[in-house]
């Protein structure tokens, strides 16, 4: 178990180490000077060319690649992520202040998800191809294939030009959050109940539940004990994907909603050829996504031990 | 008691795969269902204790291989107390330790999952699931074909001593008849969905009566085979 | 004659096959027997040379087993086809590979020889009988006239009297086209019936190697002793001396 710990820990490093390259050769690629882009949005003007030569020093940019590279990696391995090429203060503090906003947001979405998904998925299964289930499959298909920025214009509409109830942009009370977490939620919701259905009616198909029916145990504890283990599998192996689906539809969500948060914070770093930003954003995210599948390894590993052995 | 059922059957996309069945088991008998394959003996043994169940007599059944009767992400403790509770037995390591003793399978760790032991030994593990309430009829389907034959003879041996002069009737599924001859006093004998044939066990070798007997029973022996 | 000399194959750490010695005459039939693990899959598969030998050397005619084509009958008869040809297409593969053409009168005495009607072979394998399939599986075997081939638990898959008639075909067959047959089997009681001789395996090693009737009769080991005792409680050697 250590030595399969040590494996997996080892996995997540190297997809660590080879998405920082990844970040770092694209920013290095870009088209444009760097030096001049950084320039211009710091002083809003076109400036003498000594000015820009200056920056590229400071930003490290006129070394080789590696150089380049290891100037860059060295303060992030200490967890600090520079400070902004444009408004010259610490990015951290600002990506906290962001991520603030999304957090909270992605996290009610996933709940609205998880909540709305699991009732209706079990449900569509209790009886697969009747009209139940069928209209849940495409209640949840059409779900997933509408964008998240119509269906939040759709909310917006109904809830706040409509019927008045609740706010449409910004971020000021709680119930500015509604509509934003409700319109992930739906989308998250879409996938998660397509997922968990299939998960279930495979489960339901394992060669050996005949038996525990024969044995007398009751359909109660088949589905608590024996189903619902089986369908956690797949569904857990798709919570990856779920998450940045997640986060992307969080970023959308924002721009839709006026709400600050991590999706402005990225939009106006990447409009500003800010780095540092971005690169900020990009690493924690792979960071989040390392941690995610660590957690879901680990999880696999608990309900069947046969996963790890296979491995090995 | 003698346990009877009438008029089983059953069809599997519009084609009768059992044509209806009566029968009448008597305490502790031993019967031996057999038949080609596709004949329909094992969903008349299923249609049996489906419907013995369903009556609320006490009947237990063991599939052809353990991958049919065990869960392989629960550990062998949490198979036996279910089964406990959907009896209404309560937790008795007693009993337990007589059955596995019987079994010889009461050195195995119970906390593992099903696939941390030897195919043979969850085999027996699942007999002895199937014996924990002393049910009235045993209904055993290909019990041993998924085992190698050492392990198999043994298995049958060490069950053919627990129920020996027991209340519990047994029944028998299996496509060799050669195995079935050796264990059971009363032989069927199953064809396209149709009981073809039932007699006590030496007259069905001496003089089966009907095509499908007389071709198993000509083919029981691989050393003696007409020619 | 096929040649097995001190033949050893090591996977990882551990011994899968140990000094194992065997000799097949031409047109005679060897029946390996021994439970799972005991290293027949192995076996088989170092006679066809798919794995390393860590020592010792497999031949036929004092000449690598590959020039004589030795052919293969495989356990699962539906899964030993691709489910999307045709059996007659399957049947023609050995052929293709040794680019040879198909004998007409070959194809229908096989045919005739394996109880296959004429028309089964325009059908999909998951279109006829698990014993069917099985046949076809012998005949594309023998369609090329090998003078070796192997038969890795060709019955298990098949009922009792399947099984029997199966084995009857087969034997049949073997004294027409006198190819060497070495069956892999659990089966002692086909193993008796069938073969020439039994070699029975054992963790990797040779344990004995006997007539079958002497085998049958007197097993020289406690493990022989064993496996036939067993075979006799299962009824498998009902009516053996």
């Amino acid at each position: 178990m250590t030595q399969a710990l040590f494996g997996l820990l080892l996995r997540a490093a190297v997809v660590l180490a080879g998405t920082a390259l990844a970040t770092f050769a694209l920013l290095w690629n870009a088209p444009g000077d760097p030096a001049l882009a950084i320039t211009i949005a710091r002083y809003h003007s076109v400036v003498s060319p000594e000015i820009i030569d200056k920056i590229r020093v400071e930003a490290g940019l006129n070394a080789g690649f590696w150089t380049a590279f290891q100037s860059w990696i060295g303060p992030i391995l200490q967890g600090d992520f520079g400070n902004s090429s444009v408004s010259g203060r610490p990015v951290l503090p600002e990506l906290a202040a962001a991520a603030f906003y999304t957090v909270p947001l992605a996290l009610a979405g996933l709940a609205i998800g998880l909540v709305l998904s699991i009732p209706l998925a079990i449900f569509a299964a209790k009886r697969p191809g009747s009209w139940i289930d069928r209209g849940a499959v495409a209640i949840a298909s059409l779900g997933a294939a509408i964008p998240a920025y119509w269906l939040g214009l759709l909310l917006i509409l109904l809830f706040a030009v409509n019927l008045a109830w609740l706010p449409a942009m910004g971020a000021r009370t709680p119930a500015h959050a509604i509509l934003p977490a409700l319109t992930l939620g739906l989308g998250v919701a879409a996938s998660l109940t397509r997922i968990i259905r299939s998960g279930i009616l495979e489960a339901r198909g394992q060669p050996f539940l005949p038996a525990f029916r024969r044995r007398g145990v009751s359909d109660k504890a088949i589905g608590r004990d024996h189903i619902a283990p089986h369908a956690a599998i797949p569904v857990v192996t798709v919570f990856g994907l779920e998450l940045a689906f997640l986060l992307e539809g969080a970023v959308m969500v924002e721009v839709i909603f006026a709400r600050p948060g991590l999706g402005s914070f990225l939009v106006s770093a990447i409009e500003a050829r800010d780095f540092p930003k971005v690169q900020a954003v990009v690493l924690l995210a792979a960071l989040l996504f390392v941690i995610v599948n660590l957690l879901i390894d680990l999880f696999y590993r608990m309900i069947d031990p046969r996963i790890g052995e296979r491995d090995a | 008691m003698t346990l009877s059922v009438t008029g089983l059957s059953a069809s599997r996309s519009g084609r009768t795969i059992l044509h209806p069945t009566s029968l009448n088991i008597e305490t502790g008998e031993r019967i031996g269902l057999v038949g080609a394959s596709g004949s329909g003996k094992s969903t008349l043994g299923n249609a049996l204790v489906d419907d013995l169940r369903a009556r609320g007599q006490s009947v237990a059944h063991v599939p052809q291989s353990p991958d049919e009767a065990l869960d392989p992400l629960r550990s062998l403790n949490f198979h036996w107390a279910e089964t406990e509770r959907a009896l209404g037995l309560a937790a008795d390591p007693v009993r337990r330790q007589g059955i596995f003793k019987a079994l010889r399978i009461d050195g195995g760790d119970l906390r593992k999952r099903p696939w941390g032991w030897s195919r043979g030994m969850q085999q027996r593990f699942v007999i002895a699931m199937a014996l924990m309430g002393a049910p009235d009829l045993l209904v055993l389907d290909e019990p041993t074909s998924a085992l190698d034959p050492v392990v198999a003879a043994r298995t049958m041996d060490l069950l053919d001593e627990h129920l020996s002069g027991g209340r519990t009737a047994m029944l028998l599924i299996t496509h060799d008849l050669g195995l079935a001859a050796r264990r059971v006093d009363r032989l069927i004998v199953m064809d396209d969905g149709k009981i073809a044939e039932d007699a006590p066990t030496q007259t069905l070798l001496n003089a089966p009566q009907t095509p499908a007997a007389r071709s198993l029973s000509a083919h029981r022996n691989w050393l003696s085979l007409p020619c | 004659m096929l040649k097995l000399e001190y033949v050893s194959v090591t996977r990882g750490k551990t011994a899968t096959l140990h000094d194992v010695s065997l000799t097949l005459a031409p047109a005679k039939t060897l029946a390996v027997v021994g439970e799972s693990g005991a290293g027949k899959s192995t076996l088989l598969a170092a006679v066809l040379g798919l794995v390393r030998l860590s020592r010792g050397s497999v031949t036929w005619m004092d000449d690598a087993v590959h020039r004589c084509h030795p052919a293969l009958v495989m356990q699962e008869p539906r899964a030993a086809f691709n489910p999307a040809l045709s059996l007659r297409r399957s049947v023609g593969e050995p052929l293709k590979a040794r680019k040879l053409t198909l004998d007409k009168a070959r194809l229908e005495r096989l045919c005739r020889g394996l109880e296959l009607p004429p028309d089964l072979l325009d059908r999909r394998p998951s279109e006829v009988s698990i014993g069917q399939a099985q046949r076809v599986g012998i005949l594309r075997a023998l369609i090329a006239a090998p003078a070796l081939v192997l038969f890795d638990e060709p019955l298990s898959a098949l009922d009792a009297v399947t099984q029997k008639h199966t084995a009857r075909l087969i034997s049949e067959l073997q004294v027409e086209e006198k190819f060497a047959a070495l069956i892999v089997t659990h089966d002692l009681g086909y193993a008796a019936a069938h073969s020439d001789e039994i070699a029975v395996l054992r963790s990797g090693r040779i344990e004995e190697i006997a007539t079958a009737e002497a085998f049958i009769e007197r097993p020289q080991t406690d493990y022989g002793r064993t496996l036939r005792d067993a075979a006799f409680s299962l009824g498998a050697l009902e009516g053996a001396a």
